[in-house]
């Protein structure tokens, strides 16, 4: 295949004077695609998504980035590390200058790039982690989930082609953690491949296009989602627990239920699957669906936002993307979803209330195909309303 | 926690705003007035006068301000008594024989002398203050680099900050940990965790140095340390403002120069 990006043949590694670490894997990743790491403590994780650019060296095989073995002198490992780029579990471990500005300009200062470009790249990393205004905050001053932000502005200023998080929801309140996976899909809609470590299944299980199950330096399972976590025998090897979707799905399916397609991964599929086996039954007449506005908030004028969404009868605002929801704090809004924000307006609209999508550029068109999408699968008729100025 | 108090004070001052070059101008400068200063009043005057910048346009609140401006006093009134005592002079106001060799007396030199002293402690600790509360160690940085300090000392400098902070952050959770255990009981079980907690901030410093070297290798750390962010421009009216300043008080440091305490009363 030649959109392979990066590729492990039969790698083995053991730290000094212990047991292998990591015990002949091989596997491979492709451009765009979303893994997910997953396993216990001590699995072999985060010495495997270190051997990715280079900071660890296998004993023996060998790993491919862009189908050329990975060379370990100096200058192939600056390359590496460029395209490559690793966001530490520890947030305080990566963040090394006395400012936030001076962090994320760092990468960008060691490449070599000229002082204009580093403050262009410098602040447009940080308005896309959410975290424009913070360039003279000290980092001791910031929450955890501003530091891992901070963390990851300094990895995108780099601009990589790969983005490894080494667990990258730990020690976040879970609205921090819906955040952070929402940032990790934003990125991934600019194009970038993204592996991530985690144990947290119920975050991997709906975001992950592949799943890499590890266990004692081995790869027990290597599927997408709905397979590999369905795998009774090896999650409990795995020290992991089913997502609580997947476990209602089987469990629903082992009374009778009508198997589909693809396993439920969000409230909104669980709620198509129980209504498609009762065959329209919790269906609510077409006529009362709600509609979904969707906003750019780049293009929408100061202060129409207020005014729109009493106007409007908006019942639920959904911000996708950080700039969204800067705006909505701008405007002295909450945002009623954050993560998930497509499914859950279509859930609301499913019951008949109009919600308000506000996002950016790309997400815009990627939210109206979801929605239409929807529709013609369900023979649903939510409407799309877009506005493009505010009245 | 304390240690971070100072510093974040710093970082949301009234005065964040104004370049960094005119803070430290009016505050080194009026150092170097105090302590060129032959008489009381100017230090006194100086000292009033950044107390009010500090308290009116940096909006430090006052009970903290005195907290701190304690610390020294404390140190500076003690000192100033022993001054007091045991400088000689023509005549004794006050004697006191407090044993066969030691006799301590209060002259008018000597009250001069710890009135003088005093007074350029307090200017001194004012001007301190001044700069410590309204000038961050982040602006500093650039300050440095303009002035031509070698790169690596700033870089230095840069760590020590930043890490300054995690450490001191470290060691809090060891002295909390060690406390809910009863640590520091009795004398010595307090010398024993002492050793302890030294013990664990040396192992913690190792880790970090080396967990900082992945961390910047993985950045592609080549030799270059992160660039300095602009710092405030500096306003010509404000700058003017402080020169006026600095060179009135030169003036009134001439023109008070003679001016004791002591030899007016009597």
């Amino acid at each position: 295949m030649t959109n392979i990006i990066l590729e492990a043949r039969d790698i083995t590694y053991s730290y000094p004077y212990g047991p292998p670490a990591i015990n002949g894997i091989s596997f491979h990743i492709r451009k765009g695609e979303k893994i997910a790491l997953v396993g216990p403590n001590g699995a072999g994780k985060s010495t495997l998504l270190l051997m990715f650019n280079g900071m660890i060296k296998p004993d023996s095989g060998m790993l491919l980035y862009d189908n050329r073995p990975m060379q370990y002198d100096r200058s192939s490992l600056r390359e590496m590390r460029r395209k490559i780029g690793f966001v530490f579990q520890n947030p305080d471990n990566q963040i090394i200058a006395p400012t936030v500005f001076q962090d994320v300009a760092f990468g960008p200062v060691n490449l070599g790039m000229e002082p204009d470009d580093i403050r262009t790249v410098v602040s447009e990393s940080l308005i896309s982690v959410g975290l424009e205004g913070f360039e003279r905050r000290p980092p001791h001053q910031l929450s955890g989930g501003e530091k891992k932000r901070v963390a990851m502005a300094g990895i995108l200023a780099m601009n990589p082609e790969i983005l490894v998080f080494d667990e990258p929801t730990s020690a976040l309140d879970p609205q921090g953690s819906e955040d952070m996976m929402e940032l990790l899909e934003e990125i991934h809609n600019q194009g970038k491949t993204i592996i991530i470590s985690t144990h947290d299944v119920e975050l991997a299980y709906p975001w992950a296009d592949r799943v890499i199950l590890l266990e004692n330096g081995y790869i027990l399972n290597e599927d997408i989602p709905e397979r590999a976590f369905a795998n009774k025998d090896l999650i409990r090897k795995a020290h992991l627990s089913i997502p609580i979707f997947l476990e209602l799905y089987l469990e629903l399916v082992k009374r009778g239920m009508k198997e589909c397609e693809r396993p439920p991964r969000s409230v909104l599929d669980m709620i198509q699957v129980i209504e498609s086996d009762r065959h329209g039954q919790m269906q609510m007449p077409c006529t009362l669906c709600g509609a979904i506005y969707i906003t750019d908030c780049d293009t929408l004028k100061p202060r129409a936002l207020q005014r729109f969404v009493t106007a409007h009868h908006i019942t639920a605002i959904g911000a996708m993307g950080s700039r969204a929801k800067t705006r909505l704090k701008e405007e002295l809004l909450y945002p009623d979803y954050t993560y998930a924000v497509i499914d859950r307006c279509i859930l609301q609209a499913m019951n008949g209330k109009d919600a308000l999508l506000l996002t950016t550029g790309g997400m815009l068109i990627r939210a109206q195909e979801r929605i239409d999408e929807f529709n013609q699968e369900n023979a649903r008729h939510i409407k799309i309303i877009t506005v493009i100025e505010s009245e | 926690m304390f240690y971070e108090l100072l510093e974040n004070i710093a970082q949301n001052n009234g005065m964040r705003d104004v370049s960094p070059y005119t803070k430290l101008l009016l505050g080194l400068g009026c150092i170097l007035i105090v302590i060129t200063s032959p008489g009381y009043i100017v230090p006194l005057f100086l000292a009033v006068i950044l107390s009010c910048c500090i308290l009116i346009c940096a909006r430090i609140p006052y009970r903290l301000y005195l907290s701190l401006l304690c610390i020294p006093l404390g140190f500076a009134i003690t000192s100033v008594i022993v001054i007091i005592l045991i400088t000689g002079g023509d005549y004794a106001i006050f004697q006191y024989q407090l044993t066969d060799w030691l006799i301590l007396s209060i002259t008018p030199e000597s009250l001069n002398q710890g009135i003088l002293v005093f007074s350029r402690i307090l200017g001194g600790m004012c001007a301190l203050f001044f700069i410590s509360l309204t000038t961050p160690m982040t602006d500093l940085f650039s300050v440095m680099k303009r002035f031509y300090i070698p790169d690596i000392l700033i870089d230095l400098a840069m760590l020590i900050y930043r890490f300054i902070f995690i450490f001191m952050e470290k060691a809090h959770l060891i002295y909390n940990a060690q406390v809910m255990r009863l640590g520091y009981g009795s004398y010595t079980e307090a010398l024993h965790s002492f050793g302890h907690l030294a013990g664990a901030i040396f192992i913690a410093s190792w880790n970090t140095g080396e967990d900082l070297i992945k961390a910047m290798d993985c950045r592609c750390y080549c030799g270059r340390f992160a660039m300095l962010s602009k710092e405030s421009p500096i306003r010509t009216g404000s700058l003017i403002l402080v020169l006026i300043f600095l060179m009135l008080s030169i003036v009134l440091e001439i023109i008070t120069a003679d001016y004791t305490l002591i030899h007016e009363i009597l």
